[in-house]
């Protein structure tokens, strides 16, 4: 039966061309659409450089105090020390690594100044993201302990600062410190990783971030293989329980909380800051309802456009019901017809929205972004291809699957 | 095996009642070649859906073997249809888009036969009609007489009870035309029960009976000669 469906697909969209190049423009700007936002989002939720250890990959990027007069709140990023005393002694995890925000720095060279992104992170932070190594080395526990002025630059930061250079051993004037460049990765698209240049923590110019409770640094957790991520989470709830503020006279208690990149994407996106848990599902809920509204619209012209198409194959509902086709198969045969042209404009969208996707990218509109249609992308394609087919197909197809088949015959449906 | 016992079926618009069938009686026997005859717009297409379970009457009842039709959900008609009917019109309507071996399988492919065998069955019907070389092609590129002989291979395939032929010389010429009656007259000749829509009194002379219909009701009945 299916090959017949296919046989029969084949011969109409053959035959009416002009209706099926309209309809595939219609699925593939739809869809080009939700893949660039698919993937936009995948990005977000699972940025590439963690590598082999993204499932045990936690972060602790923000805490929040609250007042004891119960409205006074302050959230800002962890503090060195709160690194230090509360999240690298936990049990459950197996390395944490302290990094900061990129911050701009202009970098003074004898060709002119260029701004930057810096980030200053410790020994393990290499360990826990997956850099790829192009030339030189990573720095290690050693140059931060001896507060090394050493740096690591980006394969796009080497590029513009010694074009057709090796920058191994050379030096670099970033925010007035001088640091010699003792390595150059490829560059990191993940949200905690991207920068163009790195450098010990110890390279500060001053100690005092190692006594603030509260600061720029984000805790990366590599948890300990085994142990359940709820584990940890517990653990780091109870860690912030027991913070001892500088001021206890004004703050009554600190929170914080180890999420997964889904879990930060979803607190940050429905300001769910309080929340040991955010509401991951209402988040994923509600991009998919968002999906589906997005794709109403050109369903419902596609559903008006299908009539069309079906009505002009009245006697031919008439004929088959004549000789024996029930309502459900030729509803079903109708439905068939429609899914595979959605899954062919679906196949098309995914060329379309590699090409959207490398455009973004070559940009520089989001900062080291790099295009992926991975097998995530590449299954919301199918779904979102199929969901749209049937949007657009079933009400169609069980409408004039309906037809009275001496009207039908006659093709006065 | 066909029986309507005193079918009456209304045809309702917005604003016109038109009455197609008044109290019928009409009995079918296996083997049997009926001409049913009338003026347009009689009732006699009516009469043949509504034999052909393609309508349903407002009252009376329709008997197919020993059992009365009733109200049947969609799929039992569909299966009842299946087996017991096959279709000829006037407008042969073949699946344009389908090859003329696709077109025959049909009838098939809704019972479940597997594809092998309804290839073998469906190059025996075309083989029955004459047009076995041209099973490959489509459709239109068959002139009209070729185009019903194909229409009467769906019809015959699977083997149904009863050929229903709704004025199936309607739209040949006379030559191409008597070549479907000798068709058809071949497969009464052979067993097939077959009721015959037909304006052409020649046609209608060829079978065993001819039903007169007049503005929905059956005239006497008259022996062919």
């Amino acid at each position: 039966m299916l090959r017949h469906y296919l046989l029969t697909c084949w011969a109409v969209y053959r035959r009416r061309k002009m209706f099926t190049a309209i309809n595939l423009l219609c699925i593939v700007l739809t869809l080009v659409v939700l893949l660039v936002a698919a993937a936009l989002f995948d990005f977000m939720v699972r940025p590439p450089g963690s590598g082999a250890n993204d499932d045990r990959l936690l972060q602790v990027p923000v805490m929040t105090w609250i007042g004891r007069d119960g409205h006074s709140r302050l959230q800002a990023p962890l503090g060195y020390r709160t690194i230090e005393h509360h999240l690298r002694p936990l049990r459950t995890v197996e390395r944490v690594a302290a990094v900061s925000q990129p911050q701009s720095v202009t970098v003074q060279q004898a060709s002119g100044t260029q701004a930057m992104l810096m980030r200053r992170v410790d020994a393990d932070y290499w360990s826990i993201l997956d850099f790829r190594l192009l030339s030189g080395r990573l720095p290690d526990r050693d140059d931060a302990a001896q507060g090394r002025m050493v740096a690591v630059l980006s394969a796009t930061a080497a590029a513009r600062l010694f074009p057709g250079r090796d920058p191994v051993n050379r030096k670099i004037e970033a925010s007035g410190q001088t640091f010699s460049i003792v390595g150059v990765v490829r560059d990191s698209s993940h949200s905690h990783g991207f920068a163009d240049i790195w450098a010990p923590v110890t390279t500060y110019p001053s100690t005092e971030y190692r006594h603030q409770a509260s600061g720029n640094f984000t805790a990366l957790l590599l948890v300990r293989r085994g142990i359940p991520l709820s584990e940890v989470r517990a653990e780091v709830e109870a860690s912030a329980q027991r913070f001892v503020f500088d001021d206890p006279s004004r703050w009554e208690r600190a929170v914080f909380w180890a999420d997964t990149q889904l879990d930060a994407v979803a607190r940050n996106l429905l300001g769910q800051t309080d929340t040991p848990e955010p509401d991951t599902a209402v988040l994923v809920a509600g991009l998919v309802v968002a999906s589906l509204a997005f794709m109403l619209m050109p369903a419902l012209n596609l559903v008006n456009l299908n009539v069309g198409r079906i009505l002009e194959r009245s006697v031919e509902i008439g004929v088959r019901k004549s000789f024996g086709a029930t309502d459900g198969q030729l509803a079903l045969q109708f439905v068939v017809e429609n899914i595979l042209l959605c899954l062919v404009g679906g196949a098309i969208s995914l060329g379309g929205a590699w090409l959207v996707l490398a455009w973004l990218e070559r940009s520089d509109l989001i900062p080291y972004f790099t295009a992926a249609i991975n097998p995530a992308v590449f299954g919301y394609a199918v779904a979102a291809s199929s969901v749209f087919g049937l949007l657009s197909g079933v009400i169609p197809a069980w409408r004039m699957a309906r037809l009275d088949p001496v009207h039908a015959l006659r093709g006065v449906a | 095996m066909i029986r309507l016992e005193n079918v009456s079926k209304t045809y309702r618009t917005d604003k016109v009642e038109t009455l197609a069938l008044r109290n019928i009686d009409l009995r079918v026997d296996k083997g049997e070649f009926v001409a049913i005859m009338g003026p347009s717009g009689c009732g006699k297409s009516t009469l043949l859906n509504v034999i052909g379970l393609l309508d349903r009457p407002d009252s009376g009842i329709v008997r197919i073997g020993d059992g009365a039709v009733g109200k049947r959900a969609d799929r039992e008609l569909a299966r009842l249809r299946n087996v017991t009917f096959g279709f000829v019109f006037q407008g042969f309507h073949l699946i344009n888009d389908l090859r003329v071996v696709d077109n025959v399988e049909l009838p098939l492919l809704y019972r479940g036969t597997p594809g092998a065998e309804r290839r073998r069955l469906a190059r025996a019907a075309l083989e029955r009609v004459g047009l076995s070389a041209r099973m490959d092609h489509y459709p239109n590129q068959l002139s009209g007489g070729q185009q019903q002989r194909v229409a009467i291979a769906r019809a015959i395939v699977g083997q149904p009870q009863v050929l229903l032929a709704d004025e199936p010389t309607g739209n040949l010429d006379s030559h191409m035309g008597e070549e479907i009656m000798d068709l058809l007259e071949s497969l009464h000749r052979d067993g097939t029960t077959i009721v015959m829509v037909t304006h052409d009194e020649r046609h209608a002379q060829r079978a065993d009976r001819i039903v007169r219909v007049f503005d929905g009701h059956l005239m006497a009945p008259e022996l062919a000669c």
